[in-house]
């Protein structure tokens, strides 16, 4: 096959979480008039091509919907979504070598349970569009890599007890910046222990230690997993003008880093620096998954000499670097000592914060390990909401791959559980095995299908 | 009273009408190597019918640009590109042997990046002299959006090289795409020479038979333009031809449906779009002699099959062949072609019936089947060939890229009420078109002259997108290259009001009617937000007297 980049370009220019708010119409505004104008979408290596509306199953699929699909979504995030699932299909169908897919609602900091938005996100393009591959096509190990500035905590807790899923997240520490998490003890559940990589970095990193990291880190382990498929999800917000990080990444390392990482399909994530970064950026992407030359795409302003790495933070860099392969290197130890296996299920607890909702989050999670497989989890989470109310919901999700005794067993506990609700807003079967999606309610179980498409 | 003429690649074509009525038409074959005779002879005729009564216009079109780009008989230009930060510049090739790269940028809000270099400047100007070159097109990126630079080098030049003629970018067009616009603008500059000698010879010749109605051309988006106007950018008259033979199918068919204007021909079958009664314009510009332009023309697509294409079986199976080799059998070809079919299942009665059997008997023997059968399976293979063109040509239109929530909701899928049929083989196939694709199929008695009757009854347009920056003070129009200091300009309504009346202005001056209805075709603003303040606008507005028809043809009328 010839090599062609699918291209999906939908910036919502009308679609905003509110007027001034960094998620709004003028986003990707002056990224249009540079890709229009380069005349990118005439270029024989490019297929350009139009989102479709994703249905309530593709997002079941991924996500627990708080009190239901609709009410977490709006058009925008179905066509969002439906642009990478554009893409995904055709890639599959082998009429693009690789994609982008530029798009806006991003969704790198939906979780699981989505009780409302956070980090501008309701929910998850990149695990939506895994979960529909999975399902669709013959697919098992998939590396996420996070190349956006914040930590992809919805991500992470996507794939946190997935063993198929490789999430790498880069990204500036958490100490210093949203959402707090993403520090290298976050490595995965007990039944996927090590497939959670963080990265954390030191504020003003630049090119050269984004890419020491690449290439002695994400590269080598990815090397080492072998995945059927790369998926960057694509944030732009390591550039050094944008105005809700710190960060020192240009236009011509994003370029590069896709160069090398070599992403199956890419999806836009963050990336606030609407006309200093966005335009440079989004075209290098673009040049570098089409196979073209980026040594064009420069930053007006970009001065080479105002780019180095200190020996402090290259010293740290290279630290969590080794550290982080001995960590890859012996992940089974390190996760049966975390995890001793002892009983059926491992109980987690925690707290999420919604910081575009103002919403709280208790969430328990109960692990089953299974010997033979992945198993399911069960989440008991109650979501805290402005001005007093709350919400609880009660939640199955059957991995893949699980055996017949686990998918029984799951299946089973729906059925309990739906005997006795009291108290419990919504509870949910999502039985990946069977590819059905399913919800109980004071309205009765009501299955999700790929004829809903509607929002509230 | 009107006259419509179509000078296309075999016939040359004309009608007077008198409002809706068709009160003269002549078709006469063209002599390519002779444009002027062939449109006198299809004209005098008419000229002869009109005399004494009051005629308001004459509409051309004509496949003289089109023929004047394919000889490539042009005389050599220098390109000098300043194509700033982005793509290299080589990803795409221009073709120009003496292209020059200038530095200097401007951004997409229309700021200075980085500064021209007088020196690189004198030095091209230095090249473009010693190579003798009398022409040069100078294009920059987002130079629609700040011309500063185009215009220094261009004057530069002019100063330099006594007698050079200089083209700019923004003047040709001013839509976003930077290579589209290069080749737009050499295809401007290749092309209005010659435009001007045929421009003035034909008036010469309406004024010799005492003609002072005035001449307008048909563009290849189905407006007409005035002659003289029309010299500044002869590219936008290509596919003209086209442009006719849709706004033909427009005039022939019921108001406000939706229909596919299916021209079938000798190895070809021509297709165009006509949605809710409006016809469909690409999405993006022309494609001219492979290169991508800025030139906005209708979405017309072509399906490789026509009267006269050659049929073979191979490994039993009927082919239809993207080529003529010779007539059809039944008109003395060598070859069985869908005519022959058509003759046998008598639904023409053109060329000699035995011959067409035997056609048919030479197919069947390697199909297995006998003459009435194969004639039969021919036709079907062809008519299910054309509406597998037709279909996909409404997928395309359902799968165009749209960037907005409601534009997306907007596209639902449609399928055509009508066909109508245009060029010689429509009669005899529509009604099977028709059939297989479960709509009417309409053939009108005047439809060997449609081409003509769409020139004829072609209004004249005008599409003027504005866009505002606030913040910057200045707006530009896309179409016209213009770049003005914006004041008093906050909301969208007033930019609105402020398009609209620029629009009317403009209209005016080209001769729209003040009957006419401008129409808003989108408008949208952004807000710009800079430290969580609001910065400025950005508004986009577009507005248009659109395309159409005159005045729509009744049935029985003609």
């Amino acid at each position: 096959m010839e090599r062609k980049t699918g291209l999906v370009f939908f910036p919502a220019f009308d679609w905003a979480i509110s007027p001034t708010h960094p998620e709004r119409e003028e986003r990707l505004l002056y990224t249009r008039d540079q890709l229009f104008e380069e005349g990118i979408m005439d270029l024989p290596q490019i297929s350009e091509y139009k989102p479709r509306m994703a249905t309530h199953k593709d997002i079941a699929r991924a996500h627990f919907c708080v009190p239901d699909v609709a009410t977490q979504i709006t058009e925008a995030h179905l066509f969002a979504v439906g642009g990478a699932l554009v893409l995904a299909d055709a890639l599959m169908n082998k009429e693009i070598t690789n994609g982008f897919a530029l798009v806006r609602p991003p969704g790198h900091h939906a979780m699981r349970v989505a009780h409302g938005n956070r980090g501008f996100c309701n929910i998850n393009n990149e695990a939506i569009m895994i979960e529909y591959l999975r399902q669709k096509y013959d697919l098992n190990k998939v590396v996420i890599v996070d190349t956006d500035v914040h930590h992809g905590d919805g991500t992470q807790d996507m794939f946190y007890h997935d063993p198929d899923v490789l999430f790498i997240s880069f990204h500036q520490d958490g100490r210093t910046l949203y959402p707090g998490s993403g520090f290298c003890d976050e490595l995965g559940g007990p039944n996927a222990f090590g497939m959670n990589i963080n990265i954390p970095l030191q504020p003003n990193t630049t090119d050269e230690g984004i890419h020491y990291v690449l290439e002695n880190l994400v590269l080598p382990i990815i090397e080492d997993f072998k995945p059927d498929l790369v998926v960057n999800s694509a944030g732009q917000d390591n550039h050094y003008t944008d105005p809700l990080a710190n960060m020192r990444f240009t236009a011509h390392g994003y370029a590069s880093l896709n160069e090398k990482l070599n992403p199956d399909l890419a999806v836009l994530e963050g990336g606030y620096a609407i006309e200093t970064a966005l335009p440079y950026v989004n075209t290098g992407i673009i040049l570098a998954m089409a196979g073209l030359d980026y040594s064009w795409v420069r930053e007006p302003e970009y001065r080479p000499e105002d780019f180095y790495e200190t020996k402090d933070r290259m010293d740290y860099t290279k630290k969590l670097v080794s550290y982080l392969w001995e960590v890859w290197k012996n992940r089974e130890e390190l996760g049966a000592e975390k995890y001793p296996r002892n009983g059926d299920f491992l109980e987690l607890s925690r707290h999420i914060y919604y910081d575009t909702d103002s919403i709280r989050e208790q969430q328990y999670e109960d692990i089953r390990l299974c010997d033979d497989c992945p198993g399911y989890q069960v989440i008991r989470s109650r979501g805290m909401y402005p001005y007093g109310s709350s919400k609880l919901i009660e939640a199955i999700g059957i991995h893949p791959r699980a055996c017949k005794s686990c998918q029984e067993e799951a299946r089973k506990l729906y059925e309990e559980k739906k005997k006795d609700y009291q108290g419990v807003d919504v509870i949910y079967l999502q039985d990946k095995v069977q590819d059905r999606y399913f919800q109980y309610s004071k309205d009765g179980d009501v299955e999700v299908t790929d004829e809903q498409q509607t929002t509230r | 009273m009107f006259i419509g003429l179509d000078v296309g690649g075999t016939y040359t074509d004309a009608v007077l009408m008198d409002g809706r009525k068709i009160t003269k038409k002549t078709k006469v074959p063209t002599d390519n190597d002779n444009l002027f005779d062939s449109l006198l002879n299809a004209l005098d005729p008419l000229l002869e019918a009109v005399k004494g009564k009051n005629l308001e216009r004459i509409v051309l079109s004509t496949t003289l640009i089109t023929n004047l780009i394919a000889t490539k008989n042009v005389d050599p230009t220098a390109l000098v590109i300043i194509p700033g930060p982005g793509l290299n510049p080589s990803t795409y090739d221009y073709k120009v042997p003496h292209t020059f790269l200038l530095s200097g940028a401007i951004d997409y809000r229309g700021r200075e990046i980085d500064p021209l270099d007088e020196q690189e400047i004198k030095t091209c100007a230095q090249k473009i002299k010693e190579a003798g070159l009398k022409r040069a097109v100078v294009v920059g990126k987002f130079s629609q959006r700040n011309k500063k630079h185009e215009e220094k080098v261009a004057s530069y030049l002019q100063e330099e090289i006594p007698g050079i003629r200089v083209a700019m970018g923004h003047q040709v067009t001013g839509r976003l795409n930077f290579p589209r616009r290069v080749f737009t603008s050499l295809l401007t500059i290749a092309t209005q020479e010659r435009f001007r000698t045929f421009y003035s010879e034909v008036l010469k010749l309406l004024e010799q038979r005492g003609i002072s109605a005035p001449l307008y051309i048909l563009k290849a988006d189905g407006g007409t333009i005035s002659f003289d106007l029309s010299a500044k950018k002869p590219v936008e008259t290509i596919f003209s031809g086209p442009a006719a033979s849709t706004l033909g199918g427009l005039a022939l068919t019921p108001k406000g449906e939706t229909t596919v204007v299916v021209d079938i021909g000798g190895t070809t079958t021509d297709l165009a779009l006509i949605l809710s009664g409006e016809p469909l314009l690409a999405s993006r510009g022309a494609h001219i002699d492979d290169k991508l332009t800025h030139v906005r023309a209708f979405a017309t697509s072509s399906a490789a099959v026509g009267g006269d294409s050659c049929l073979q079986v191979q490994d039993g199976l009927l082919q239809i062949m993207p080529y003529r080799k010779g007539a059809a059998y039944c008109l003395g070809g060598t070859h069985p072609t869908p005519t022959d079919a058509m003759r046998v299942t008598g639904i023409t009665d053109i060329g000699d019936e035995k011959q067409a059997v035997k056609a048919m008997e030479l197919l069947g023997k390697d199909l297995g089947i006998g003459p009435q059968k194969a004639a039969e399976h021919v036709l079907e293979k062809t008519v299910q060939r054309i509406a597998g063109e037709i279909e996909a040509m409404f997928i395309a239109w359902e799968q165009e890229p749209a960037y907005r929530i409601w534009e997306l909701q907007q596209r639902k899928k449609i399928r055509p009420q009508n066909l109508v049929g245009i060029g010689a083989a429509s009669p005899a196939l529509l009604p099977l078109l028709g059939k297989e694709m479960g709509c009417s199929a309409l053939t009108p008695p005047d439809a060997d002259v449609a081409n003509a009757i769409g020139a004829a009854l072609a209004k004249t347009n005008l599409r003027l997108t504005f866009h505002f920056d606030t913040q910057r003070n200045f707006y530009f129009i896309e179409e016209t290259g213009v770049q003005e200091k914006l004041t008093d300009i906050d909301s969208l309504a007033d930019a609105e009001s402020f398009s609209m009346r620029r629009l009317k202005e403009e209209g005016e001056r080209i001769g729209i009617s003040a009957k006419e209805e401008p129409e808003l075709v989108y408008s949208e603003l952004f807000n710009m937000v800079r430290g969580w303040r609001r910065g400025g606008r950005l508004i986009d507005v577009c507005v248009q007297f659109p395309t159409g028809i005159i005045e729509y043809l009744e049935e029985g009328d003609a």
